[in-house]
């Protein structure tokens, strides 16, 4: 049997739309009829259709409008257009603006089962294009980190240069941007691939059950240790030890975790053997480690020894230009895991979701999408599934004098803009000359 | 199910597709009394003869002993969106239509021998036949129901069904 497509014909004629309707039945595939250009784009924000036979001429939208439209909303679909005979040259602007063929009407039988033909081998080519372009992507992506952004591009190339080595690095940036994921990375990219990677968030779990954890116990080295058991230390051998939140970790315990990566050697709670260990630590933290060395609530010695080589990976606020991507790839993974069709997302919500500050990160907004994948009821997100975000959308602080928020705002259009003052004066309305003035004014410098 | 001439079409023809009817689906068809020339479905821009209007004609005449209907006429057939049809059907409809006219000439321009040309009016009507069945097209050049525009393509197409096609219609004849 035929490859099946489902197929909107766009045309005022009753009578055309019958016809193609009748003849597409008998080749099985889904047909829908629109009688005009806004009841077509009504109808794919309900359905994603493959293929549209537009007609040229019709009131109100034309077709050459609405495939404009189609073009640019759902690039996927194909649009054939139907033409007579004296309308020849808008169907070759037609075809210079996107179409995917078009056909003279009355045609030939064969000529519209060669343009079928076609279409059913572009959408095979399509399909195969995006399996590999995935396969691609899994091999590229560094473990499902995304991001085109300069930032996150440093970061990808710092992760093979990083993994070569030994060494132990420390992950800074805020909670939900993705730290584990970037440890994982290296882990995988370098020669400890083949052996664990052990993930222990130290802030989640208390002082005296981590250092169990982490070195293990002898038979009745405390009570309830009715057996011995080996530690996260040991039971990672030859791979990695991810420390999450190691600004949660003790004086005591920075001191022991000092000791071992300094000899190498652990011994276990209860025994007195010192037992050789080979991993190597890549630590995490959210807060800022230097400044509570100076405040000496974190101990320097052990803070260079874990920090010998630093990754930060930025904000999502620091890298909105990621955001487009992001919500491509969590659309995809959630319309997987719902076995919904939700792949598209108006531009005032993707406008919305690029304003927005997320102070959760790379997690807040995967979860955004999560949620509104699950209760769309249209293929299409707009700016009305993301009103949970309306609320808490403006990161401004409403204390202060009016010129301190005038102030906090600009500094905050600037940031999102990266400084780029002409950009930044577009969007706050002003023009370059008065925003230059403003940053004179106020002193404002850009947060490093 | 009933074979009717519509118009002057000679009466070999209309026998030739009832016995295609019973030999390759195993359908007993009568051959029925002629209906009138369709005059009313002539589109007098095309010259041609509305496929569509005459499949709605036919619902209005006295055919209530047969389940299914299909006309035979000698008139250049046409739908609205294609310059030509050999035939025409509606999907899982009761009523068919198959035309001798372009079956008459071959690409060429010669004339092909009887024979011929009754092979191609049975295999046309056993196609659209099949389509009131509710089958669909066959990607299978080799199947029945593999869509030919052309009268090469038809003459390449065989009377009988793929393994698929065929065991689809001996479940939908069942369903009957």
């Amino acid at each position: 049997m035929d490859e099946k497509l489902s197929i909107m014909i766009v045309d005022d004629e009753m009578i055309v739309r019958e016809s193609f309707l009748h003849w597409f039945e008998k080749i099985g595939h889904k047909v829908e009829t629109a009688s005009s250009g806004i009841e077509a784009l009504e109808k794919l924000e309900e359905f994603p259709f493959e293929v549209l036979f537009v007609d040229i001429k019709m009131p109100k939208m034309d077709g050459i409008e609405l495939m404009g439209i189609v073009k640019k909303e759902y690039p996927d679909t194909n649009v054939i257009i139907i033409t007579a005979y004296g309308s020849i040259e808008t169907a070759v602007k037609a075809m210079k603006l996107g179409a995917s063929d078009y056909l003279l009407k009355p045609f030939k039988p064969d000529q519209l089962s060669l343009v079928m033909e076609k279409i059913a081998n572009q959408k095979r080519l399509a399909s195969e294009y995006n399996y590999l372009k995935g396969r691609l992507e899994e091999i590229t992506r560094f473990d499902n980190i995304i991001g085109q952004s300069p930032a996150m591009q440093d970061v990808f190339d710092l992760i093979p240069e990083v993994a070569q080595s030994d060494s132990s690095v420390l992950i800074t940036g805020e909670t939900g941007t993705g730290k584990e994921l970037v440890a994982k990375a290296i882990h995988a990219k370098s020669h400890r691939f083949h052996a664990p990677f052990i993930a222990i968030n130290c802030g989640a779990i208390p002082d005296t059950l981590l250092e169990s954890e982490l070195f293990g116990h002898q038979k009745g080295a405390f009570t309830g240790a009715t057996h011995g058991r080996k530690g996260f230390l040991e039971v990672v051998a030859g791979g990695t030890l991810f420390l999450d939140e190691i600004g949660e970790i003790s004086p005591k315990m920075q001191i022991d975790l000092l000791r071992v990566l300094e000899e190498k050697k652990i011994m276990r709670i209860g025994d007195r053997q010192p037992i050789d260990v080979d991993f190597r630590v890549i630590s995490a933290t959210s807060r800022n480690l230097e400044k509570e060395v100076s405040a000496g609530t974190f101990r320097e010695d052990f803070f260079y020894r874990v920090n010998v080589i630093m990754l930060h990976i930025p904000p999502l606020r620091k890298r909105k230009e990621d955001i487009p991507l992001l919500v491509e790839h969590f659309l995809e993974k959630y319309n997987h895991e719902t076995t919904k069709r939700v792949d598209h997302v108006k531009r005032e919500a993707m406008e919305l979701l690029k304003r927005y500050d997320w102070p959760g990160n790379v997690r807040e907004l995967e979860n955004a999408i999560e949620r509104s994948v699950v209760l769309s009821k249209s293929r299409t997100l707009g700016k009305e599934n993301f009103a949970f975000l309306h609320t808490s959308s403006v990161s401004i602080s409403k204390q202060g004098t009016l010129r301190e928020m005038e102030k906090n705002y600009i500094q905050q259009i600037l940031e999102d803009c990266a400084w780029n003052v002409t950009k930044a004066a577009k969007i706050l309305d002003i023009n370059r000359v008065t925003l230059h003035k403003m940053i004179k004014r106020y002193n404002m410098q850009r947060i490093p | 199910m009933g074979v009717v001439p519509i118009g002057n079409v000679p009466e070999i023809t209309s026998k030739t597709i009832a016995a295609h009817l019973l030999g390759y689906l195993d359908i007993n068809a009568d051959v029925l009394p002629s209906l009138e020339h369709p005059a009313y479905a002539c589109d007098k821009k095309r010259l041609q003869y509305d496929a569509g209007t005459i499949l709605d004609a036919l619902e209005s005449e006295p055919f209530h002993d047969y389940t299914k209907v299909i006309g035979v006429l000698d008139v250049d057939l046409f739908i609205p969106i294609l310059t030509y049809v050999f035939g025409e059907a509606k999907q899982g409809g009761k009523y068919a239509l198959v035309s001798l006219f372009r079956l008459k000439r071959n690409p060429d321009g010669s004339i092909p021998p009887i024979s011929l040309l009754l092979e191609r009016a049975a295999k046309v009507a056993l196609h659209e036949v099949s389509h009131l069945f509710d089958l669909h097209h066959c990607m299978d050049r080799r199947c029945l129901m593999h869509f030919s525009g052309k009268l090469d393509h038809l003459d390449k197409t065989p009377p009988y069904f793929c393994r698929y096609c065929s065991s689809y219609f001996l479940d939908a004849l069942r369903r009957q």
